[in-house]
């Protein structure tokens, strides 16, 4: 995988949220520009990633989750954007995740459809653009997570970066934040309710087990569900919200050769036509019922 | 008056629980076990991280403290407290196994003579990265059959 190649969230305003993103620095494409996206709109970064907004009476957004999309922007910039936001009397929240590369990148606020935004900072000096450089990365949640790591390291090829919830450090630094000395993002921390008599205190702070996957030039994040909620229908292979993965055209083969293998529903590839961004996709859900696509951008 | 029918497993705490699994995997040889706290279901019910390795006939579960624990010293191979867990090897596989932790750099007092008319041979002493005193023997009954206990999974 070379990288994030779109996401897909869904919001219920499509001209309240094309005007919120491209405030933050979006471009806007306009329109129903990527394939099996609903009614949409399009937004791009400065390095050629797209959001897509799918209209949705009821988004799917999760933000009591550890689900939140990450756009890199330059230092300056960002200071801009927390003005705009002040202005919309929009909050930002400053709590923290566990990746030691997110150090400076606490600052995460809500879209109007409660999808998490947070803008990560890029070395890059500013050239006075304003642009979203980049998707940096994408979470999301499943509730089974050694399939998941199966799936994403033998299935998809990509590597584990950092894991949280492997180790007694990880269990010391939960602590701080059940003291409420350390202010954490959703889905990184929870309290759990002890079902054995022995502990002193029934309820203790626990990390929420997840791990980081490189892929290529960016990063996806699978969280643990800490509540079941309803898949999408098991048929249903293409929707929202999902994440886009690019591939070069050899690699997409084998992937869909490897998904077909392990028995994987997969629906493609599917060649898009001339005047689509996408060369070809295949769609197919991961062990959490998210959506993703793995797909060749035209260039 | 319990009367134990056989060994279930045994229980350690490791500090990370990956880098137990492979260090149980790769130096000893075991094979993964099932692990909890990766589904949500476990999360919603409470339960602590734990995996499990299983050496041979020896279902060894892992478990993930929520504090650290005192490391013995780096030149301390043996137990303050005597607990150990001991594995055997066949008598003409254990100089190939000492060497191999050599070539690993995992640092082992040994190989120690027990006396001739114990039941072991020779053992080496070393800890894991958690500091989980272990040790590696031959034998001198290795002839004899010993009954194997029931494993059964964590989870």
């Amino acid at each position: 995988m070379e990288g994030i190649s779109h996401v897909v969230i869904e919001v219920s305003d499509l001209n309240r949220s094309e005007e919120f993103y491209r405030e933050l620095g979006f471009e806007s494409l306009g329109p129903d520009h990527l394939p099996e996206c609903g009614h949409h709109v399009s937004l791009r970064t400065a390095s050629g990633q797209w959001l897509g907004l799918s209209e949705s009476l009821e988004p799917r957004s999760l933000p009591e989750t550890g689900v939140h999309q990450a756009y890199r922007v330059t230092a300056s910039d960002r200071d801009v954007i927390g003005r705009k936001l002040a202005a919309r009397q929009i909050d930002v929240h400053t709590h923290k995740e566990d990746r030691p590369s997110e150090e400076q990148d606490n600052f995460y606020f809500y879209d109007f459809d409660g999808n998490r935004v947070q803008l990560v900072v890029s070395n890059a000096e500013s050239n006075g653009s304003g642009k979203v450089l980049a998707i940096d990365h994408a979470a999301v949640e499943c509730h089974d997570l050694e399939w998941a790591e199966d799936f994403y390291v033998k299935v998809l090829g990509l590597a584990v970066e950092h894991r949280v919830g492997w180790s007694t450090a990880d269990y010391v630094r939960a602590q701080l934040w059940g003291e409420g000395k350390e202010d954490m993002a959703p889905g990184t921390r929870r309290w759990d309710q002890r079902y054995t008599v022995m502990e002193q205190k029934r309820r203790i702070p626990r990390p929420n087990t997840h791990f980081f996957l490189r892929a290529g030039d960016s990063v996806l994040g699978i969280y643990l569900a800490t509540q079941h909620r309803q898949e999408p229908p098991e048929k249903q292979i293409i929707g929202a919200p999902r994440i886009g993965l690019r591939v070069s055209r050899r690699a997409l083969d084998e992937t869909v050769k490897l998904l077909k293998e392990r028995r994987f529903p997969v629906h493609g590839p599917v060649e898009h036509s001339a005047s689509s961004p996408i060369v070809v996709s295949v769609y197919v859900k991961d062990p959490g019922a998210n959506f993703l696509e793995i797909c060749v951008p035209r260039d | 008056m319990a009367d134990v029918e056989s060994l279930s497993h045994s229980a350690i705490c490791v500090h990370d629980l990956r880098e137990a699994e492979e260090f149980y995997c790769d130096v000893l040889g075991a094979t993964l076990g099932g692990r909890v706290n990766f589904k949500t279901d476990d999360a919603i019910r409470g339960r602590s991280v734990h995996g499990s390795v299983i050496l041979e006939d020896y279902l060894l579960a892992l478990m993930v403290p929520r504090n650290f624990m005192p490391m013995p010293p780096e030149d301390q191979h043996r137990g303050a407290h005597g607990f150990r867990h001991a594995f055997r090897v066949s008598r003409n596989r254990f100089d190939e196994i000492t060497n191999q932790l050599k070539g690993r750099n995992i640092a082992f007092e040994g190989p120690v003579e027990h006396p001739e008319k114990s039941p072991f041979g020779q053992s080496i002493y070393f800890k894991d990265p958690s500091g989980n005193f272990l040790e590696i023997l031959w034998r001198r009954d290795e002839e004899a059959n010993y009954p194997k206990p029931y494993i059964t999974g964590v989870g």
